[in-house]
């Protein structure tokens, strides 16, 4: 009786990995901890990757575990003690089968998401930089090109964590880091790229919906890596350019701005 | 033949102890997180100015006194109080003071705690826990001295002075923005800020008032309500109440071609009336003097070197006991200087080619800079030394050095700043 229950809790607590893996995955879309919402042109071969990788990974999880629930179960529980443990040197049949399979199946994923990866890290559209992002412990220094499109000229704009990008049209951003490693994290654009002292990185992508989204640091880059919230603001051609000439007369001030007079 | 998966072992009376055993470690593993968190630590409390109380030579009584002044005055980090005569806000103090939370209303309180005080220290004394890694050291409120600001130079930062910083950070330095934040929570900061800096002035007159007491005092401090807020309270309150009194008036720039005003601003940099190659050097890369400390750094600076001389007195005339005295004083003073203030360190002057200016890019902060100089460090004010038309030139100049190529200025030649970042 006393061997029984022993087995019964070390089996069950075995079961209990894939039936609350599995209603974690089902619960999560409803309370909003799912993939935030996408709305970068790239986006969707991301996502189908990520799901198609997640049903595979998820069908070999679910074996395994009740695989590993019933050998334990039929050899503790139900065997009741009875029979005397065996020693087996393994099998070779079984090995090369387990070997080969998941082989396969990896070297068809390296196949098959080559062409996602090369349009999100390798074809580069052919433009000058939309915005300069450099990250530093803590936060996201930008600078646009102002009027002449140039970066590094007098007539460039500075501002901080603050990043505008318009709609529908390809963004290059040209990334550095000042100090470490930080990595420019843009949950909503299906974009994450290291940012690496020494070196400037292109990174670039498509928003096909205007608002605000997150801009974060997805690389543990010191004590305040916590502080490094910025904030991307997705709109259209017109509303960026506004924006982007309201900013560069607010850098040009020459006399403190008029106060409110209701102030 | 076997079956393949043949039973693992039998359960014999020592595995099922073994997988008892376990049992209990799975489910120690999952509570010892949990309890670690559960530890009561001590109501924060406000460090006190040790350096300028070894300075005083304070007696501990005499330091408990400004303690406990202090804290009827301005309470303590986790419950402060803004007397009317301070002209501060308790709500903002509120929301910005205490431990990080949430109140009923589910609004985030401890701002100061969540966002400043490991580099500014709860106290706001520049030496939180991150202090020491900084260069430049992190904003030590206590003085009252205050460099990025629209007023006159010895004058304290308007309110809206200091929200600005905390909106754009300090580039150059690691002040980073806190913009995002919104504008409530930055303005709880903002007066934080400014109830941390009355609290350090009102300290430091307070331990430097028993110099100027009689012998009929006995040295210890009167405590009636008149004496504290007439001398202790107003001199530094009310002038951040009038700061907006001491705004800069900015003249209009002068109305003549750029490249004019560039060439007058660029013979300014270099002549003996304005005398900016002194410090930034002749490249403009900041390399000119360099062996000069800020305000802050130089109170322990003068500190450690007054220390220093106080070593060399000869002990050989003293009385045993006033050996025994002074030699307990320095072993305090010692102590102090390691423990209670930063290692001074020399201030840099700024590289005018990198396009980054500490206290804002706009042409309007270049012309507060020159105009006022930068409160607590060497940079001096022209405010009687230039006209402003003659400020503005250099205001120009300065502006185009990051892009001047080969000496030669011209705000249309754009390559050279392009990799300098």
């Amino acid at each position: 009786m006393h061997n029984r229950r022993v087995g019964l809790f070390w089996s069950l607590l075995f079961l209990a990995v894939p039936v609350l893996g599995v209603a974690v995955f089902a619960v999560a879309p409803s309370i909003d901890v799912w993939l935030p919402k996408d709305v970068s042109a790239h986006g969707k071969d991301i996502d189908s990757l990520f799901y198609f990788i997640l049903a595979l990974t998820g069908i070999v999880f679910l074996g395994t575990e009740l695989l590993l629930f019933w050998l334990i179960w039929k050899n503790d529980v139900a065997a009741r003690g009875e029979e005397k443990a065996t020693y087996i040197h393994g099998n070779h049949t079984l090995e090369v089968i387990w070997t080969i399979i998941p082989a396969v199946l990896m070297l068809f994923l390296a196949i098959y998401q080559m062409n996602a990866w090369a349009d999100v890290k390798m074809r580069r559209p052919v433009m000058k930089p939309t915005v300069e992002v450099v990250a530093r412990q803590f936060e996201w220094r930008l600078r646009y090109p102002g009027h002449d499109g140039e970066l590094g000229t007098p007539d460039d704009l500075f501002l901080v964590n603050d990043l505008h990008v318009p709609v529908d049209e390809d963004v290059l951003v040209q990334l550095k880091s000042m100090d470490v490693l930080h990595s420019f994290f843009l949950p909503n654009l299906r974009i994450k790229q290291d940012a690496v002292p020494g070196m400037k990185i292109p990174v670039w992508f498509k928003a096909t919906e205007t608002g605000q989204y997150d801009l974060v640091c997805a690389e543990l880059c010191g004590w305040g890596h916590y502080k490094m919230k910025g904030r991307i603001t997705i709109e259209s051609r017109e509303d960026f350019d506004a924006w982007l000439e309201q900013k560069y007369q607010e850098q040009e001030a020459t006399q403190p701005e008029l106060q409110d007079p209701m102030f | 033949m076997k079956p393949p998966f043949a039973t693992a072992y039998a359960n014999t009376p020592e595995t099922i102890a073994a997988s008892r055993r376990g049992l209990v470690g799975v489910v120690l593993c999952c509570l010892v997180p949990l309890l670690a968190g559960c530890g009561q630590t001590p109501a924060a409390t406000f460090r006190p100015n040790m350096v300028e109380s070894a300075k005083q030579r304070l007696t501990s009584e005499q330091e408990t006194q400004v303690a406990t002044i202090l804290e009827a005055m301005f309470g303590t980090p986790d419950d402060p109080i803004a007397l009317p005569e301070t002209g501060l806000d308790i709500g903002k103090l509120r929301m910005a003071a205490g431990p990080v939370h949430s109140d009923i209303v589910g609004r985030k309180n401890g701002l100061f705690r969540e966002h400043c005080s490991h580099c500014h220290g709860i106290t706001g004394d520049g030496m939180g826990p991150t202090a020491a890694f900084l260069n430049p050291y992190p904003r030590d409120y206590r003085p009252g001295w205050f460099k990025f600001k629209s007023t006159e130079r010895a004058e304290k930062p308007t309110h809206e002075d200091l929200v600005t910083i905390l909106n754009n950070g300090i580039y150059g330095t690691s002040m980073p923005s806190f913009a995002l934040l919104g504008e409530a929570k930055v303005d709880a900061l903002a007066e934080y800020v400014k109830y941390l800096s009355m609290r350090g002035e009102a300290e430091l007159s307070l331990m430097r008032y028993y110099f100027e007491l009689d012998d009929e005092d006995e040295g210890r401090l009167p405590e009636d309500r008149e004496f504290l807020v007439e001398e202790i309270l107003l001199p530094a309150a009310e002038r951040w109440q009038e700061a907006e009194d001491a705004v800069i008036e900015v003249a209009e720039m002068p109305e003549v071609d750029l490249s004019e005003s560039i060439a007058m601003g660029k013979e300014l940099f270099y002549g003996n009336k304005a005398n900016c190659v002194k410090c930034h050097g002749v490249t403009a890369l900041g390399d000119g003097q360099a062996n000069d400390y800020d305000d802050w750094n130089k109170v322990v600076k003068q500190w450690s070197d007054e220390l220093q001389s106080a070593h060399q007195i000869s002990t050989l005339e003293m009385t045993s006991e006033e050996r025994a005295e002074h030699q307990a004083w320095l072993a305090k003073a010692d102590k102090i200087l390691e423990g209670d203030a930063l290692e001074p360190r020399t201030i840099k002057p700024r590289n005018l080619r990198k396009a980054i200016y500490r206290g804002g890019r706009r042409p309007l902060d270049l012309y507060y800079r020159i105009h006022a100089g930068i409160n607590g460090a060497p940079m001096p004010s022209a405010a009687g030394t230039l006209t402003p038309d003659e400020i503005w030139h250099i205001v120009n100049y300065i502006r185009g050095l990051p892009y001047e190529f080969d000496g030669e200025l011209g705000a249309d030649r754009s390559m050279v700043a392009r990799d300098r970042l």
